[in-house]
């Protein structure tokens, strides 16, 4: 065993929305095929950002060699597509059939992996607490158990307010190096 | 280069297991209704089923209390397992579960305080676990995501034990989704990698796991109902809701699992698959299999069980898991029910007449989801 910790992590790269320059009434950039939600538009504008600051112009690495797994963290997660859904279901109308795969958060995932060319496990998580903290222990989990090379991580939650604008943040973090050994 | 050191991995092994589906509450219940192979699909009356495309889903009687349930099950489980009370304290729970459908009629502030996570810190302190630091939501490999982790914590000796519980029950918003989507078998069938396969009918299903180290099971004297050998998990990095066409990622995973698992294809006595019967998951899922499997795909039998029980979402892993503890434990492969003839882009060697006799020692499980994620895990028969 490596002995990898949370504490053992290599952050390579970290990005928020929103930084300086954005403008939070504004919101994200909007994302084809997403609507009503700013969720996947918030997880994909840090991704980037993320991504970016790490590997210049997408991919990140042609081929399936390196497993950079994705993982979206939000305690609770895209309450505004949900509430869309139950408004519709409610009002006995139909749903707006592009909610239909952007209900689920990993739904994302596959625009920001495929973009970046990124292979590695693809993991949602509601977390009890410090969301950072059990994202950090999660990607752990997967580095240690040889399932992943490194991993992405995006923390974020939409706004507990009407009016307010939802936050995001994207850690591209891999193993520390003190806790490798040359072979 | 560089590589990680790792001490050898502890053996894992299953101690505990109760499961719910449209068949009924137990094991037993759902041992018979795969025994029968016939589909569990009904008329929907626990809501408004007027304005959608179809109107048939697999499910229990009335409008049951998932958490209740799902409290049962892991209550059982852990009784299975012959846990004690001290024991049990010193045990995490990994939950996934579906989105409730009452937070989004709350306020947005009462909406967020009951996040997906309160449901699985509520089980854990009603069974006298631990904790539930995390629920899995990546909707149809959140349960089978969960169970990977939960082994690769116990097996990296982080956990000694640990109870991996997921629940589903057929709700109007999920529902109305699916509908929308078009996924739903406008047939009123789900049939897997069949010719003219229309698409998937949702099931009710939860169920729970208890997962510890041989190591651990042995010194408190209990004896293990399977082994869980290989756990995968890959992205196709392909697409928003599409698999990738040529099961690139499931591909990956099946092979990572195996892997793990020091076994060849020619090892794995049976698939049970994830199977949607949706046109685009059976093909991507019949190219992953034979990618990994090369020509032992021509000989494992494969089925679909959720041609039986439906897609119970979130807890498909947990549910589909115990469909492969019962397949090891009776010898029999369940049916691939609804079958209308081959398509020449499944092809495969379904069980599509009838459960068969095959003796297994290993099989494999496999689960897909939008994002392209994908999980195969490998369990192995214990001696009886």
């Amino acid at each position: 065993m490596t002995g990898l910790s949370v504490e053992g992590l290599s952050v390579l790269s970290r990005a928020e929305w929103p930084e300086a320059g954005d403008d939070p009434v504004k919101g994200p950039p909007k994302l084809a095929g997403f609507v009503v939600s700013s969720f996947a538009p918030l997880a994909a504008e840090a991704a980037e950002r993320c991504l970016r600051r790490a590997h210049g112009e997408p991919p990140a690495e042609p081929g399936r060699e390196r497993r950079t797994a994705v993982l979206v963290v939000s305690k609770a997660g895209d309450t505004a597509t949900d509430r869309a859904v139950a408004k519709a279901v409610d009002a006995g109308r139909s749903v707006q059939p592009l909610l239909f795969f952007q209900s689920v958060p990993n739904a994302v995932i596959g625009y920001v992996a495929k973009r970046w060319g990124l292979v590695g496990p693809v993991v949602c998580l509601s977390p009890e607490s410090d969301p950072e903290q059990e994202a950090l222990a999660t990607a752990d989990l997967l580095l240690l158990d040889d399932a992943a090379d490194d991993a992405l991580i995006v923390l974020l939650e939409l706004a507990t307010e009407d009016g307010a604008h939802g936050t995001a943040t994207a850690l591209l973090v891999g193993p520390d190096t003190a806790s490798e050994v040359e072979a | 280069m560089t590589v990680r050191q790792h001490s050898t991995r502890k053996p894992v092994v299953v101690t505990g297991l109760a499961v719910t589906t449209a068949f009924g509450r137990g094991l037993e219940a759902l041992r018979q209704g795969l025994a029968a192979g016939q589909p569990a699909f009904g008329p929907v009356t626990r809501f408004d089923v007027a304005r959608r495309r179809v109107d048939r889903a697999a499910t229990l009687p009335g409008d049951p209390h998932l958490i209740d349930e799902i409290t049962d099950a892991v209550t059982q489980a852990i009784g299975r397992a012959g846990l004690g009370a001290e024991a049990a304290a010193r045990t995490p729970l990994l939950f996934a579960r579906h989105g409730d459908q009452a937070p989004p009629r709350l306020t947005l502030p009462e909406h967020h305080a009951q996040a997906q996570h309160t449901s699985g810190t509520e089980i854990a302190e009603r069974c006298g676990l631990r904790d539930a630091t995390r629920t899995y939501t990546n909707a149809c490999v959140a349960a089978s995501t969960a169970i990977a982790d939960a082994a690769a914590l116990i097996a990296a000796g982080r956990e000694e034990r640990v109870v991996v519980a997921a629940g589903y029950f057929v709700d109007a918003d999920a529902y109305a989704l699916f509908d929308a989507g078009r996924a739903l078998a406008a047939d009123g069938h789900l049939r897997s990698f069949s010719q003219d396969r229309k698409g998937l009918l949702l099931g009710d299903g939860l169920g729970a796991v208890v997962l510890e180290s041989a190591e651990a099971a042995a010194d408190r004297g209990a004896t293990p109902i399977a082994a869980l050998l290989g756990w995968g998990r890959a992205g196709d990095a392909f697409h928003v809701c599409q698999p990738h066409p040529e099961g690139l990622g499931m591909a990956a995973a099946i092979e990572a699992a195996l892997g793990r698992a020091r076994l060849a294809p020619d090892d794995i006595d049976y698939i049970n698959a994830h199977g949607t019967g949706t046109p685009l998951n059976d093909s991507a899922e019949t190219a992953a299999i034979r990618r990994a499997f090369g020509e032992a795909a021509r000989k494992v039998p494969v089925s679909s069980t959720k041609s039986l029980h439906g897609h119970t979402l979130e807890a498909s892993g947990v549910v589909e898991f115990a469909v492969s503890v019962l397949t090891l434990q009776e010898g029999t492969v369940p049916v691939n029910a609804g079958y209308l003839g081959p398509d020449p882009a499944c092809e495969l060697n379904l069980v599509v007449d009838a459960p068969q006799r095959v003796a297994p020692q290993a099989v494999l499980s496999l689960n897909a989801a939008f994002g392209g994620a994908n999980t195969a895990l490998v369990l192995g028969a214990v001696a009886a």
